[in-house]
C-alpha cells in the first residue's frame, strides 16, 4: 500500500477520533444539563458522538477532494 | 433476508459479463470486497459481543457493490480495504443493519476515493485491456455526447468500473429486484426522468446518459439500499431527482485538477448527498393515517 494513501487513512481516523471524542463530553453535559438521567444522557452522547464522527469524515474527504486536495 | 440474496443474484448478471470482459482479475476484486465486508462486519460484532449476522447477506452485498464500483487497475487490497472502512465506520459503528446513515457501499467508496485517488486509473478497454477513455471523459473533452456507439454502452463494450460497463446485465438484474418487489423502484424512475429532461434540455441523446458511467448501477441498486433511503413515495421521488439532478451536474461540471485524476462521475458524492436528506424526506413525506 503506497505511503501517501497510508497517510490519507490514518488522517480520516484521526478526524473520526477527534469529531467524536470532542462531541462526547459536550453533548453528555448538554443532556444532563437538560435533565436527562446520567446513564441515558452517556448513551445518547455516545451515539452522537459516532454519528458526528461519521459526518465529520465524510465532510472532510468531500473537502479534501473538492477544494483542497492536499494529498493528491 | 431474502432481499439482500436477491440483490445478490440480480448484480451477479453484470459480475459474470465483467469477468468475461475483463477476464479472472475482476473476479478477485468482487471477492476481495466481498470477503473482507464479510469478515469485517463478523469480527467487529464478534469484539462488540454482539450477534453475529453475516448470514443476512448485507455486508456481502456492500462488498459486491464496493468491488463492482472499481476500475480493473484497482490493487485487490484497496477494494479490501475500503470495505472494511464501508462496513465498520458506515453500518457498524451506528449499531448495524438499519441504523446506518449512509450507505455502507457508498460510504466505503468515498474512502475509496480518497485514500487511493489515482489507483482508478487507467481504463482499460474490455477484451483487449487496452488503456481507454470512458465515454464520459470524451464528454468532459468533447463537450459532445457522441462518438461512442450506444449500443457499445448498453452491450458493455465501454471502459468503465467493474460494474458499471453492461446496462443490459444491470437491467437485467433490476428486473428481477422489480419483479419480486425488492426495489424501491421509485428511486431509479425520478432519477432517469431527471437525467432525460437534463439531457433533452441541452440537445443530446438521454441513451448516452443512461448507459455511459454509473448512474445505471448507482440509480437501480445503490440509491435503492432500503436502509438510506426514503420510506415513502413523495420522498424517494425527490430522492430520485435529487441523485439524478447531482449526477448530470457533476459530469458536466465535475472537479477538474490539472494532473489529479478529474471526477467526471459523481454518483458516490450524489447518493451520499441524498444520504443526508433521508431524515427530514422521512418525516416531511409521512403519510396521514387514515381514518
Amino acid at each position: 500500500m503506497p505511503e501517501s494513501s497510508i497517510i490519507r487513512a490514518i488522517s480520516v481516523i484521526v478526524v473520526m477520533l477527534v469529531v467524536g471524542f470532542g462531541w462526547f463530553p459536550i453533548g453528555f453535559s448538554r443532556l444532563k444539563k437538560k435533565g436527562v438521567e446520567e446513564e441515558a444522557a452517556r448513551k445518547q452522547a455516545k451515539l452522537d458522538a459516532k454519528k458526528y464522527s461519521i459526518l465529520g469524515a465524510f465532510f472532510y474527504m468531500i473537502f479534501m477532494l473538492s477544494l483542497v486536495r492536499l494529498f493528491l | 433476508m431474502k432481499m439482500m440474496y436477491g440483490m445478490l443474484m440480480a448484480l451477479t448478471p453484470a459480475v459474470i459479463w465483467s469477468v468475461y470482459a475483463f477476464g479472472p482479475q475482476a473476479l478477485v476484486r468482487v471477492l476481495a470486497g466481498v470477503i473482507a465486508a464479510v469478515a469485517a462486519e463478523a469480527i467487529f460484532q464478534k469484539l462488540t459481543r454482539q450477534k453475529v449476522t453475516v448470514k443476512d447477506g448485507s455486508a456481502a452485498v456492500t462488498g459486491m457493490l464496493l468491488g463492482m464500483a472499481v476500475s480493473i487497475s484497482t490493487p485487490w487490497y484497496a477494494v479490501s480495504v475500503s470495505a472494511i472502512f464501508g462496513i465498520i465506520a458506515g453500518k457498524q459503528l451506528l449499531g448495524g443493519f438499519g441504523k446506518n446513515l449512509f450507505n455502507p457501499a457508498m460510504y466505503g467508496r468515498l474512502f475509496y476515493l480518497f485514500v487511493f485517488p489515482d489507483s482508478i486509473l487507467p481504463w482499460r478497454q474490455p477484451f483487449d485491456l487496452s488503456t481507454a477513455a470512458t465515454p464520459l471523459e470524451i464528454l468532459r473533452e468533447t463537450g459532445e455526447a457522441a462518438g461512442v456507439p450506444i449500443l457499445d454502452m448498453f452491450l458493455g463494450r465501454i471502459p468503465g468500473t467493474i460494474g458499471e460497463i453492461s446496462s443490459l446485465m444491470l437491467l437485467l438484474g433490476f428486473s428481477l429486484l422489480v419483479y419480486r418487489k425488492f426495489v424501491r423502484w421509485r428511486i431509479p424512475a425520478a432519477a432517469f426522468s431527471v437525467v432525460l429532461v437534463m439531457a433533452l434540455a441541452v440537445g443530446h441523446n438521454p441513451l448516452f446518459y443512461f448507459f455511459a458511467g454509473s448512474l445505471m448501477v448507482g440509480a437501480c441498486f445503490m440509491a435503492t439500499d432500503p436502509m438510506s433511503s426514503p420510506r415513502f413515495p413523495k420522498g424517494q421521488l425527490i430522492f430520485g431527482a435529487g441523485v439524478g439532478f447531482i449526477i448530470m451536474m457533476m459530469r458536466w461540471f465535475g472537479w477538474q485538477t490539472p494532473g489529479a485524476y478529474e471526477f467526471t462521475e459523481g454518483t458516490t458524492f450524489a447518493v451520499l448527498a441524498m444520504n443526508l436528506t433521508v431524515p427530514y424526506l422521512n418525516k416531511k413525506f409521512k403519510p396521514a393515517p387514515k381514518k
